[in-house]
C-alpha cells in the first residue's frame, strides 16, 4: 500500500478506503450516515457495515485492506466494545496499520479514555465537515509515510 | 394502483366545505387596512431595500417555512371563527380537546427513565412520583430494544444501556414493584410492533402476578412500524408487511382486552429527530394511523372504537410559533381526516392526543447549562400548543443519560411551568394571533400536501418498503448538517458566539456496576427453574399463530407467563417471517 503514496505527504491516486460501523446494538444511525455521505463525496471509498461487533468488523477490515476502521455509538457501550475492538485489532496486528476512529455521545472523562485506549480519533457532536474530512487525511497519511 | 385508492387531499378538498361562511373581519374593517399594510410591504419589497419582507428561518429540525415580517388580518381574511377555529372541547379541536384544557387537567409530567436493571429504574421511578412526576415512561436499554436476551453475545457489554434491561416477565414484575401501577398512567416506551408484542404481553403477565385486573390498566405503548423500519440501526429486521400486521395486531389485542391503554402512540418524535422536517413527522405518523385505520375496518372493528385509543407523540424543537401552530394545524387535520375520511362520530375519535418531548438533537455540548434554557422554551410552545402530556430533556444529554439532579430539573421546568407562570390558566393564549393562526393554516395544508405525496407514492407502507421515506430523511439530515456547518443554523455557544470553554464541567451519569452479571444471572436461574416443556409448547404455539395468521399477542402473553425470554420470543418472528433488507441510504 505504501507505494500508492506520494512522497511529500500527498495523497495520490489511490482513494482512502473506509469501512464505517454502527458498534453492536446501537439503534442510533444519523451520524454515521451523515459521516459516510461527506467522506464518500470528499473522494473516499466508503463501506458501510451497519450494526456489527468487534470481531466482524476486523475481519471485514483484513479483507477490505482498508486504511481506516470507523465505528459509532451512542448507545453508552463506547467503552466495553470501543476496547474490544482495540484489543482484537492489536491481536491481529491490525493497529500499526489501519487509523481507528470513533464517534458518538460520550462524556469528556471517556473521550479522554477513548483516547487512551488507542482511538486515533474521537468525535463527538458539533464536528463540522471540514474538520471530519482534514483529520481522517492527515491520521492516514500519518500512518503510511 | 395506487390511483385506486382514496388520496386524503382529493377526499378533504370536496368534503370540508363551510356551507355557511361568516368571516370574521368584514371587508370594511379590510379594506382600511388593506393600504397601509401594503405601503409597509412595499417598503421592504422595493428593488432598493435592503431588508425582505418574506424571511426563510433555519432552525433546527425547522420546516423552512417562510414567514413575513408582519401578520393582520389580512392574512386571515376567510377566517370563520366557528369553522376554522371554535371552541376547545369542540370542532374542529384548533384550540385543543378538552373545553378547559389545562383548567381541568393540567398536562402530565411524564419523565422517562430507564438505565441498568429493572431494580436500578425502579428507584428512578419512585424518585420522580415521590418529586411530584405525574406519569412514568419506561425506555428499555439496547438489547431489549432490539429484542436480544442480556446473555446473547450480542448484547456484551451494552446491558442496562440508555435504557433498562429486560429479559422476561419476571424483570418486569421487578421494575414496577412497589409503584401503583393501578393508579398512574405507565407509558411503555416499546418503539416497535415486535418488541411491543414481547414487553406488553410481560407487563400484563407481571400485572396478573400483582392480582390486577388487566383490563383496569392505563397507560401507553409505542407500537411504531415507523421506529422498527425507518428509524432504527439494528442487525435484524422483519419484513415491513409483517411489521405492520404486528402493530395491528397489537392494536387489537390492546383493544379488546386492555381497553385503557393507549395500543399505538404514532410516533413522530424519533422520526423528526433522526432527521426531517416538523411537517414531515406530522405527515408520516397521520399516513401511518390513516393505513392502521383501514386496516382494523378491514378487520371488521367500529372505527370509532379504534380511534379512541389513537395517540401521538411529537417531537418539541426550537420555532417557537412554527412548533405551537404544528400541534394546533395537525389537531385540526386530524379532526378533519376523522370526521370526512372515516366518518367517525364520537368527538374523543377525532382528537389528536399527544405527548410531546423536548429536542434531543437540540442539546449541545459546548456550555452544557444553556441547554436548561432551550429545553424550556420548547416545553412553553408545547404548552402553547395544547398538548397532553410532556417530557423536558435534561440539559446533559448531549453527554449521557441524566443524572438524578439533571433528571429532577426536567421535572422542576415542568412544575415551574405549572405552577409560577399561570399560562395554564387560558386555554390556547396564542389563538387569534394573526400570525399563529396564519402559520396554523400554512402548516396544515403542508402537512396534507406530504399526506398526499406519501399516497401517491403507494401508502405509508409502501413507501418504507420502496426507500422512499429513508431517502428522504438522509436527504434531510445531510442537508441540515451543512447549513449548520456553514452557521446557517445557530447554536449558541458552538457555532456562534463560540465558547472559550471546549471542556466545560460537568457532572455526568455513570452507569450502575454489574448490571449485565446481574441480568445474566437470573436468566440462567430462570431458565432452570421454568417449566420448559411449557416454555417449548408455548414458543410452538406462538410460532403457529405467526405463520397462519391469527392474532399473535395472546401467544406471546402465554410464553410471558411461563417464562419465555425476550429473546427467545423474538427468534419466533424471526423464523416465522424472514429477514428484510432495509433500504440503503446515502
Amino acid at each position: 500500500m505504501r507505494e500508492l503514496i506520494v512522497h511529500g505527504g500527498k495523497m495520490a491516486d489511490r482513494k482512502i478506503k473506509l469501512l464505517l460501523s454502527k458498534l453492536g446494538l446501537d439503534v442510533h444511525n444519523r451520524g454515521v450516515i451523515t459521516v459516510a455521505r461527506i467522506l464518500r463525496d470528499a473522494g473516499m471509498e466508503v463501506i458501510y457495515l451497519g450494526n456489527a461487533l468487534p470481531a466482524e468488523i476486523l475481519s471485514i477490515a483484513v479483507q477490505e485492506h482498508v486504511d481506516v476502521v470507523g465505528v459509532s455509538s451512542l448507545g453508552g457501550a463506547h467503552l466495553t466494545l470501543g476496547k474490544d475492538l482495540i484489543d482484537g485489532a492489536e491481536k491481529e496486528g491490525l493497529k500499526s496499520k489501519v487509523v481507528f476512529i470513533v464517534g458518538g455521545v460520550f462524556s469528556i472523562e471517556d473521550e479522554e479514555k477513548l483516547k487512551e485506549m488507542g482511538f486515533d480519533g474521537v468525535f463527538t457532536a458539533g464536528v463540522t465537515r471540514d474538520e471530519i474530512v482534514s483529520s481522517i487525511k492527515n491520521l492516514v497519511l500519518a500512518r503510511k509515510v | 394502483m395506487e390511483d385506486k385508492k382514496i388520496r386524503t387531499k382529493q377526499l378533504l378538498k370536496n368534503m370540508v366545505k363551510n356551507e355557511n361562511p361568516v368571516p370574521l373581519y368584514s371587508k370594511k374593517a379590510l379594506d382600511r387596512i388593506k393600504k397601509d399594510f401594503e405601503d409597509l410591504k412595499n417598503r421592504y419589497s422595493a428593488p432598493d431595500s435592503k431588508m425582505s419582507w418574506s424571511v426563510t428561518p433555519y432552525t433546527i429540525l425547522g420546516s423552512e417555512i417562510p414567514r413575513e415580517m408582519l401578520y393582520t388580518p389580512l392574512h386571515l381574511s376567510d377566517l370563520d371563527y366557528g369553522f376554522d377555529i371554535g371552541f376547545p372541547g369542540s370542532e374542529p379541536f384548533t384550540r385543543g380537546i378538552h373545553p378547559n384544557m389545562y383548567r381541568g387537567k393540567k398536562f402530565t409530567i411524564r419523565q422517562i427513565n430507564g438505565f441498568g436493571g429493572p431494580e436500578d429504574t425502579n428507584q428512578r421511578i419512585k424518585y420522580m412520583l415521590e418529586h411530584g412526576g405525574t406519569g412514568i415512561s419506561v425506555i428499555y436499554d439496547l438489547p431489549t430494544t432490539q429484542m436480544y436476551d442480556s446473555d446473547d453475545p450480542l448484547s456484551k457489554g451494552q446491558v442496562g444501556m440508555s435504557g433498562v434491561a429486560i429479559d422476561s416477565a419476571d424483570d418486569m414484575e421487578i421494575l414496577f414493584k412497589g409503584v401503583p401501577i393501578d393508579k398512574i398512567t405507565i407509558s411503555l416506551v416499546t418503539h416497535y410492533p415486535s418488541n411491543t408484542a414481547i414487553l406488553f404481553p410481560m407487563y400484563l403477565a407481571a400485572a396478573e402476578r400483582r392480582g390486577l385486573p388487566i383490563d383496569q390498566l392505563r397507560g401507553s405503548v409505542q407500537n411504531d412500524i415507523t421506529l422498527e423500519e425507518v428509524v432504527r440501526s439494528g442487525p435484524e429486521y422483519i419484513p415491513p408487511k409483517d411489521c405492520f400486521r404486528i402493530q395491528c395486531d397489537n392494536i387489537e389485542f390492546i383493544k379488546n382486552n386492555v381497553p385503557y391503554f393507549n395500543f399505538n402512540t404514532l410516533n413522530g418524535y424519533n422520526l423528526h429527530e433522526f432527521g426531517t422536517s416538523g411537517v414531515t413527522e406530522m405527515a408520516v405518523a397521520v399516513s401511518n394511523a390513516i393505513e392502521s385505520l383501514n386496516e382494523m375496518i378491514e378487520r371488521g372493528y367500529e372505527v370509532d372504537w379504534v380511534a379512541e385509543r389513537l395517540a401521538f407523540f411529537w417531537s418539541i424543537s426550537s420555532d417557537f410559533f412554527e412548533e405551537v401552530a404544528r400541534i394546533r394545524a395537525v389537531r385540526r387535520l386530524w379532526y378533519k381526516i376523522m370526521k370526512y375520511r372515516f366518518e367517525a362520530k364520537s368527538s374523543r375519535a377525532m382528537w389528536m392526543r399527544c405527548h410531546v418531548q423536548t429536542s434531543g438533537i437540540s442539546l449541545v455540548r459546548e456550555e452544557p447549562l444553556n441547554n436548561l434554557i432551550r429545553a424550556a422554551i420548547q416545553a412553553l410552545s408545547a404548552v402553547f400548543g395544547g398538548v397532553q402530556s410532556l417530557h423536558v430533556d435534561s440539559y446533559d444529554e448531549a453527554y449521557s443519560v441524566p443524572t438524578e439532579e439533571a433528571a429532577l430539573l426536567s421535572l422542576r421546568t415542568q412544575q415551574i411551568i405549572q405552577e409560577e407562570t399561570a399560562v395554564t390558566e387560558v386555554v390556547d393564549p396564542l389563538g387569534g394571533s394573526f400570525y399563529v393562526e396564519a402559520l396554523t393554516s400554512d402548516i396544515e395544508n403542508r402537512i396534507l400536501d406530504e399526506i398526499d405525496e406519501i399516497e401517491k407514492v403507494g401508502g405509508y407502507v409502501a413507501s418504507i418498503e420502496k426507500g422512499w421515506i429513508h431517502n428522504r430523511i438522509a436527504n434531510y439530515f445531510y442537508r441540515e448538517k451543512e447549513l449548520i456547518d456553514k452557521g446557517e443554523i445557530k447554536f449558541v455557544g458552538s457555532n456562534v458566539f463560540k465558547s472559550e470553554d471546549k471542556k466545560p464541567s460537568i457532572e455526568v451519569f455513570r452507569y450502575p456496576r454489574g448490571v449485565e452479571d446481574r441480568q445474566k444471572a437470573k436468566l440462567e436461574k430462570l431458565r432452570m427453574t421454568r417449566d420448559n416443556e411449557k416454555v417449548q409448547y408455548a414458543l410452538n404455539a406462538l410460532e403457529n399463530a405467526c405463520v397462519r395468521n391469527i392474532n399473535l399477542v395472546p401467544y406471546s402473553l402465554e410464553c410471558a407467563r411461563v417464562g419465555c425470554s425476550v429473546g427467545e420470543i423474538f427468534k419466533i418472528f424471526k423464523k416465522s417471517f424472514g429477514l428484510w433488507k432495509p433500504p440503503v441510504f446515502w
